[in-house]
């Protein structure tokens, strides 16, 4: 560790990085106040949601002065982090900062940027987000460390295999791969043995060497529990959404996932998720619904629409449709179980990380919703056909099909992209959406 | 020009024999074994110039022509001649495929799945080890028969041939005086034909076709997953062009090299792990870029035509740095994209005749 970098930030983040993301936290909750009046459809949102900017931006904001302070690495969303974390690692993970970047709607020119150096459009709209950030040094973060270790999981696509390499060919530093072998059907032993060494011999040294120090077990047990623990929390959290009128959108989750998807295994992300779970549980207890009159609830597939969520949240809203849970926030939630504290971490984690939905079949992922269509009384369901993702938009065709006949409830597929504006019809969008609203029996007028 | 057996010639007489046929989706998998057990593999890249309209019921338009042939020609109940299949885990959209197959679609033949792990390490021999010799025991539960180790090594030693008589007739592409399109045509048939039967025809290439001295022509590389449309290959030719160099999915990046050992599934999965670099294994840029400047070194090629089907982000991804490698190397190169049930549009072979003239 570098003792003047240390001091920069030390005081950078104490002195003037908690400052002012408390002032701005303030501010924000000032602004809440005003913003859902009497003619929003929308409910006041929780309270949390001011501090969750300050959460996630503090991380941010420390990745600004982290570079010799602690290692850094970038990682896949569904990378076995707790050996990294367990190793003191800083973490980024480039597809939360693609999704900040659609969030902010900074994104088209860092895809235009990426675009001219050759990057196809065919290309996962993450990877050209990224990528475009990686080049033009441009963020909504101000600035991401540079990292010492790359580390893809190929447990929610390959496409991150063949990211990881073009930020290996960049940024010229060491990549470790962790290959998942793709479930069908059930996991199996050589499949569990496979990710199991991978961890330990291949991740586990490279990782060490990087950090300049050796894994101590109760390092690693600690942050697996407090992985297990926020885990837990988020689940406990959608699972409330089942109540009438759900606490939450799917919108409000789209924001509120940021914690367990980028600083999972932080002991703070366990605090976070605990208060959150208490301000949810307190509007079940007093019937307050995200939205003012809850007429409809929908399952949401896929990733979000992360620049039209705003828009998208009014909409439904203003028709009394609420989106209590998605397939996408769920998968964050659903692998707790699987975390058992009392048996070997490798082959837990080996477990955990070959379980996410996207290393499912289809099959598996239309039982999923199947399961949430019961569990969440819902109405209908929106399968987000999101041309950059193609692990999750395969296949939902026939889900479609199934959810209608089982269910005889309206599924819709809305064609679209996660960051991509070229490759959303706002037209199209309205036309559908409000075709939906007719099949589910809430008016256009 | 040589008289080959077509596809289903070939799996008549097989199957009037007593074997069975398996219909193989790309592209990496153990041959030998599914032969061990008198079956043989039919690759099913395609076909081509069909119309996709069935599987557009089931996947998106942005999912590749490849994987769409081959959705369309099985619920066209074209595949009804396969008794099983088998769909390698090479891809996002060749995953959706196998589970649109085994989860929707479900056919009435067994449909076996083969996941290639993504590196070269120990662990990953390890693995695929495991992954060829569970597809042994499921054919073995299938059928009731349980070839030997002796069985499965005479197997695994033709496909080394056959692997190797190919390997041979692309290295030596300079001395055989056939044009592109008959020289595909006829090595194409590995797919489906028998490696016995192959063999003789790669001989058979090799004596009619070998010359004493190089072909005066200018040698190009091709890069993709296939060389669909093939009148790519008219073109070159007619720009007094010829495919010097093979960096196709389809041929030359599954020259699996031979292996040793007593255990045939392990010596099976170091031939697989030690192929030519493929992005579908995840291989790094430098790794693919030595291929293909170890390539133009022997063949003298200035130029590499990158043939992608539109939708293969596996292959686009490597495009600009590979490109950037190259041109750094004295290299050109140009990007086709391709869509295998569409003609060759003629902005496409206005850009590639331009392209060979520049390399003249």
């Amino acid at each position: 560790m570098n003792v003047l970098k240390f001091i920069r930030y030390y005081l950078m983040t104490n002195l003037i990085g908690k400052p002012y993301l408390k002032r701005q936290r303030k501010i924000g909750e000032r602004k809440i106040e005003k913003i859902t009046g009497e003619n929003s459809p929308l409910n006041p949102p929780l309270k949390i949601t001011a501090y969750t900017k300050e959460f996630v931006s503090s991380h941010y904001f420390k990745g600004r002065y982290i570079e010799g302070v602690k290692p850094v690495a970038w990682v896949t969303s569904g990378a076995p982090i707790e050996i990294l974390k367990a190793l003191g690692f800083f973490l980024i993970y480039p597809e939360n900062h693609a999704a900040l970047c659609g969030a902010r709607r900074v994104q088209m020119d860092l895809i235009k940027t990426a675009q001219k150096q050759g990057l196809s459009q065919n290309v996962c709209s993450y990877v050209r987000t990224d990528i475009g950030s990686l080049l033009s040094g441009k963020t909504p973060a101000g600035k991401l460390p540079k990292p010492d270790l790359l580390v893809a999981c190929s447990n929610i696509c390959q496409t991150v295999l063949h990211w990881y390499r073009m930020l290996q060919e960049y940024l010229n530093i060491p990549l470790v791969i962790i290959d998942t072998p793709f479930v069908y059907r059930d996991i199996e032993p050589h499949q569990v043995d496979y990710v199991k060494k991978q961890l330990k011999n291949v991740l586990l040294p490279i990782a060490e060497r990087a950090a300049g120090k050796s894994l101590k077990e109760k390092d690693l047990k600690e942050v697996i529990k407090f992985s297990k623990d926020a885990t837990e929390l988020w689940l406990e959290i959608l699972n409330l959404c089942a109540k009438r009128p759900s606490p939450l959108t799917v919108f409000d989750q789209f924001v509120f996932m940021a914690p367990i998807v980028e600083m999972r295994g932080d002991r703070e992300t366990v605090d976070f998720y605990n208060t959150m779970y208490k301000e949810v549980k307190f509007r079940v207890n007093s019937g307050i619904g995200a939205i003012k009159k809850e007429k409809r609830r929908l399952l949401w597939d896929n990733l979000p629409i992360w620049f039209k969520m705003r828009e998208l949240a009014l909409k439904l809203a203003e028709k009394g449709i609420n989106i209590p849970i998605s397939t996408y926030t769920y998968a964050w939630g659903e692998l707790a179980p699987l975390m058992d504290l009392n048996k070997d971490e490798f082959e837990v984690m080996a477990r955990v990380y070959l379980s996410p939905i996207l290393n499912r079949g289809a099959g598996h992922k239309l039982k999923t919703m199947a399961d949430m269509v019961k569990r969440f009384n819902l109405d209908g369901v929106i399968l987000h056909s999101d041309r950059s993702c193609k692990p999750y938009s395969m296949g939902q065709m026939d889900q479609r099909n199934k959810l209608i006949e089982e269910f005889s409830i309206p599924a819709m597929l809305l064609e679209a992209d996660q960051n991509d504006e070229n490759a959303y019809s706002e037209e199209q969008t309205v036309i559908r959406i409000e075709s939906f609203f007719e099949m589910l029996g809430v008016s256009n007028g | 020009m040589l008289k080959v057996q077509g596809r289903i010639e070939t799996i008549q007489k097989f199957k009037a024999k007593g074997g069975k046929i398996i219909g193989v989706a790309p592209y990496h998998y153990p041959k030998a074994i599914f032969r061990a057990f008198n079956i043989l593999p039919v690759e099913i890249w395609g076909p081509p110039k069909l119309n996709t309209l069935e599987s557009k019921a089931h996947i998106q338009t942005y999912i590749c022509s490849v994987v769409h042939s081959i959705l369309t020609y099985h619920l066209k109940k074209n595949l009804d001649i396969c008794d099983m299949f088998l769909i390698p885990h090479t891809c996002d959209s060749l995953q959706g495929l196998g589970s649109i197959f085994l989860d929707f679609v479900k056919p009435k033949q067994k449909v076996f799945t083969f996941y290639t792990p993504r590196g070269r390490r120990s662990v990953d021999i390890d693995f695929i080890t495991k992954e060829i010799e569970k597809i042994y025991n499921m054919l073995s539960e299938l059928t009731g028969q349980k070839p030997s180790y002796k069985e499965l090594k005479k197997h695994i030693e033709i496909e080394e041939k056959a692997n190797l008589v190919l390997k041979k007739l692309l290295d030596q592409r300079l001395y055989l005086d056939i044009d592109d399109y008959k020289f595909y045509s006829l090595i194409r048939t590995k797919e489906y034909l028998p490696a016995e039967e192959f063999i003789e025809i790669a001989k058979d290439i090799y004596l009619m076709y070998k010359k004493d001295s190089k072909i005066e022509k200018t040698p190009v590389i091709i890069s993709g997953l296939l060389a669909e449309p093939m009148e790519i290959f008219k073109v070159i030719n007619q720009k007094n062009g010829i495919v010097a160099g093979d960096d196709l999915a389809i041929t030359g990046r599954r020259l699996y090299p031979p292996s040793e050992g007593n255990n045939p599934f392990n010596r099976l999965a170091k031939s697989i792990i030690n192929s030519p670099p493929d992005p579908s294994r995840g291989d790094s840029v430098d790794f693919r870029v030595k291929r293909l400047l170890e390539i133009a070194k022997k063949t003298n090629a200035k130029g590499v035509i990158f043939y992608i089907v539109t939708f293969c982000e596996q292959e686009y991804f490597y495009i600009p740095h590979i490109r950037k490698r190259l041109r750094e190397n004295g290299i050109k190169s140009i990007l086709i994209d391709t869509d295998i049930n569409q003609e060759l549009s003629q902005q496409a072979i206005t850009r590639l005749e331009v392209f060979m003239e520049t390399l003249q």
